[in-house]
């Protein structure tokens, strides 16, 4: 047998090989282990977001109930506090709290011939989005370059400027909205959401939270022409 | 042969106490390594029982080959080629099963149990009678 000149060389390697080798076990667990906590916690989260859904519809229903207790009680001194409530909702007076200020300004990249400039100008639908994503955040009051966007704004390009309440403003354009900085913040900075998509166009976009924003009250005409108050009650959606 | 189960042994062992782990993202590279290493020992016994073992050729190819496949594999990565583990599992899959056949059949032979095939006649009655 050979086997007289293989000793310590062989040694080492056969040590090596079983190292690696358990090496290679115990990673593969850990491997198997990540899989499987990762479905795990996917199962836990739809299971903590139905919960919350039942939640949320049985305090709806609360709500409902309250409400209409309230039309229907004598109106007292609860009347002013109602109607602070009212207007704070309406976007008709100022509300300040902790929020977030974004920033969207045009791209500052210089064009090359022949590509469009109109794809690296901010446009009426980046702010619309940027809107949206707060809104869906949780935005409690946003307002723009100084306008309050209640449930009638528009936000709407007129040629090079971006036209709000009926009132033109250029980029840069400043949006305040009053809510909880951190998830505002992440709504609009999450990966492949606004802040994402604007970027790849070259529009500026920054987030800075605040721990106090003032946004300032609706400025338009209050006047209805059309609309009148409902005087039934709208049956349940 | 024993100082190569030792050997095992005690790598397993040390694997198994060493509170160092592997980086899981990394553990495509270790996989193609750990086969490459077991292909290259399985070679490393076949050649021993071949009779063309050389001590430098098996210590370098040991360490070379690990180090090669899971770099290859690595680059195969990079180049966006990602089933290129694919093929470096199938070329340490395939050269194993045929150590390990060749390995089979050496030891049956080594073991009597393989008639060897003799250059003379066929039939030999006095060979069953020798000491």
């Amino acid at each position: 047998m050979r086997l007289r000149h293989i000793p310590w060389a062989i040694a080492l390697v056969c040590v090596v090989l079983g190292f690696m080798l358990s090496m290679q076990f115990k990673v593969q667990k850990q491997v198997a282990l990540k899989d499987l906590t990762t479905y795990q916690r996917a199962q836990d989260l739809a299971q903590q977001l139905e919960k919350a859904e039942q939640e949320r519809d049985l305090l709806m229903q609360e709500t409902e109930q309250l409400r209409t207790a309230i039309r229907n009680s004598a109106p007292t001194a609860d009347v002013a506090e109602q109607l602070e409530l009212a207007q704070l909702h309406a976007g008709l007076i100022p509300m300040s709290g902790p929020g977030v200020v974004v920033t969207l300004d045009d791209s500052t990249r210089p064009v090359q011939p022949g590509e469009n400039p109109m794809t690296f100008i901010l446009h009426d639908e980046d702010v619309l989005l940027a809107v949206n994503e707060l809104a869906a955040g949780g935005a409690e009051a946003i307002s723009i370059n100084g306008q309050r966007i209640i449930g009638r704004s528009e936000i709407r390009c007129t040629g090079p400027t971006i036209t709000i309440n009926g009132v033109r403003t250029a980029p840069p354009i400043v949006i305040t909205a009053i809510g909880n900085p951190d998830v505002l913040e992440s709504s609009i900075n999450m990966r492949n959401g606004i802040a994402d998509e604007l970027k790849t166009w070259g529009i500026q976009v920054s987030v800075k939270k605040e721990s106090g924003v003032t946004v300032p009250a609706y400025k338009g005409s209050l006047k209805l022409q059309f609309g009148q108050p409902a005087k039934q009650e709208v049956s349940k959606q | 042969m024993w100082i190569v189960l030792v050997g095992f042994i005690v790598g397993i062992v040390a694997g198994v106490l060493s509170p160092f782990t592997f980086p899981v993202i990394y553990a495509r590279y270790l996989s193609i390594a750990v086969l490459a290493a077991l292909d290259t020992a399985l070679g490393g016994l076949r050649a021993s029982l071949e009779g063309t073992y050389d001590n430098g050729i098996f210590i370098t190819g040991f360490f070379t080959n690990a180090l090669l496949a899971a770099g290859l594999i690595y680059l195969g990565d990079r180049i966006g080629v990602d089933n290129l583990y694919l093929a470096g599992v199938a070329a340490m899959g395939i050269r194993m099963f045929q150590n390990l056949g060749f390995i089979r059949r050496a030891l049956f032979t080594r073991w009597g149990l393989l008639k060897q095939h003799q250059t003379g006649p066929a039939s030999r009655p006095d060979s069953s009678v020798r000491g």
